[in-house]
């Protein structure tokens, strides 16, 4: 084999870093498979996860108050059986900013009426930060309640959390 | 000698001979390839089909077309079909040399359909890569003598510069602070949430009740993390590359072990990509087998 392989390669490999700088540089650092792996890279802010809970057999005055994660109130319910995506439920949670009847409606259908049935599933948010410098409180914020045939906002929230009007 | 050229040397060896063990290995890792393409093909698909309603962010060629129009009709799961069909033809070389340049563009397709939930994981992204380095070396390499090097040199290439870019994405990001213990904790707690949430239950292992119970310990098990990360590109030389590819997974093992990250894909490929294995095959092939004379 010859030195041309080595030349002509490199070349190459300059070519498609360009365009990979291009297209990371314009579109916030992703653009699969290109990335400039940016996980992780701002450490120690709070984060916001999601999980549901089944509120069915909790009384109606106690489902919409916030927790800590210790005191939950009501068992999780694991969505990885219902097939659902527990990083896209999440995301679908923490990203939303309008939640319009057919995001909502969206929600509903990730789960499935079926799989609902007659039970009532709290989709709440978990918010986590660190606190007094040596450690992590967790708070989980009833969200959006789910039954078979509707979903419902926590009437204690505003409605910016809901709708952030752009 | 410039610079460049005398990483290229590093890449693609092109002092060495082409041997049949070299060229067998190589089927076997483009094999590799093609099963992951394939799967996460239909993988994608039919969790698009099956759960996708609305875009929630758009990524790559989905800024500029609507993905939701693949969530219907079955869509996702025609391009699952054209990928696995574009998959084996380039695998065989039956068809043109830009078979595996569609295949890439459909991949992408597939990727962006699926996580347009808000969610981007980087699990597939080597697997990608090395789609697309077989695109380029099925255009401008094809044949036994060069493809082989191009692509796995090139392949080599980009999965250290990704490392290393990492490193700098977190001192960009946070600062040199970005090693600190609790900074974990609050990476622990997170992932405890989402294991709790697909399950339904979560009890911390050795490792993270090891962190968790140090600020000292979590660390130390950032900053290694951290460090194996900058020396990524030290991959690009080839008498470092089983060290810096043994460090690298163990890192990977350490995310996974601390913060219930699995990269199995990653990791396979890095294994293969990391070693020296064409000297193994070279002790058992003598002479390259007809299929792979034909199929390179």
């Amino acid at each position: 084999m010859d030195q041309s392989l080595t030349t002509k390669g490199m070349k190459i490999i300059g070519v498609v870093l360009l365009i990979y700088a291009a297209l990371v540089a314009t579109h916030e650092g992703e653009f699969w498979p290109f990335s400039i792996y940016p996980m992780f890279s701002q450490a120690g802010n709070p984060w916001t996860r999601a999980i549901v809970l089944d509120v069915t057999d909790l009384p109606d005055d106690e489902i919409w108050n916030p927790k800590t994660l210790s005191e939950l109130p009501a068992e999780p319910v694991p969505v990885g059986n219902y097939g659902v995506d527990q990083i896209d439920f999440s995301n679908f949670i923490s990203k939303t900013e309008n939640w319009t009847v057919n995001r909502r409606n969206a929600l509903r259908s990730m789960f499935g009426r079926e799989n609902i049935g007659a039970r009532r599933w709290m989709a709440s948010k978990a918010q986590g930060k660190l606190v007094d410098e040596d450690s992590v409180v967790v708070v989980i914020q009833p969200f959006l309640m789910i039954t078979a045939d509707s979903v419902y906002m926590n009437p204690q929230l505003n409605e910016s959390d809901y709708f952030s009007g752009e | 000698m410039k610079w460049y050229e005398k990483i290229g040397n590093e890449l693609f060896e092109p002092s060495r001979s082409v041997t049949p063990g070299e060229l067998v290995f190589f089927k076997l890792f483009e094999l590799f390839i093609v099963v992951y393409t394939i799967k996460y093909g239909w993988e994608w698909g039919f969790y698009s089909q099956l759960r996708n309603s609305e875009v929630v962010l758009p990524l790559g060629v989905a800024n500029y077309i609507d993905a939701s129009f693949f969530f219907e009709h079955q869509f996702a799961l025609v391009i699952a079909g054209l990928l696995t069909l574009g998959s084996v033809l380039a695998f065989f070389r039956r068809g043109p040399k830009w078979t595996y340049l569609v295949v890439m563009i459909l991949l992408h397709l597939q990727y962006v359909i699926r996580f347009s939930q808000g969610e981007i994981p980087h699990s597939s992204n080597l697997i990608g890569m090395g789609v697309f380095c077989f695109a380029i070396g099925a255009l401008f390499f094809p044949g036994k003598n060069r493809m082989p090097r191009f692509v796995l040199g090139t392949i080599i290439f980009f999965t250290g510069l990704g490392y290393t870019s990492a490193f700098f994405a977190k001192l960009i990001g946070t600062g040199i602070e970005w090693f600190d213990g609790r900074h974990l904790w609050l990476w622990i707690s997170e992932k405890s949430i989402d294991i709790l949430s697909r399950t339904g239950e979560w009890q911390p292992n050795f490792i993270q009740r090891i962190a968790l119970g140090s600020t000292t310990m979590a660390s130390i098990i950032l900053l290694f993390g951290w460090l194996t990360e900058m020396i990524g590109i030290t991959m690009w030389w080839k008498r470092l590359r089983p060290y810096s590819t043994t460090l690298i997974i163990g890192m990977h093992l350490g995310i996974t072990l601390s913060m219930n990250i699995r990269f199995d894909a990653f990791v396979m490929q890095l294994i293969l990509i990391g070693y020296p294995w064409y000297k193994l095959m070279d002790l058992w092939v003598k002479t390259t087998p007809p299929w792979v004379e034909r199929t390179i």
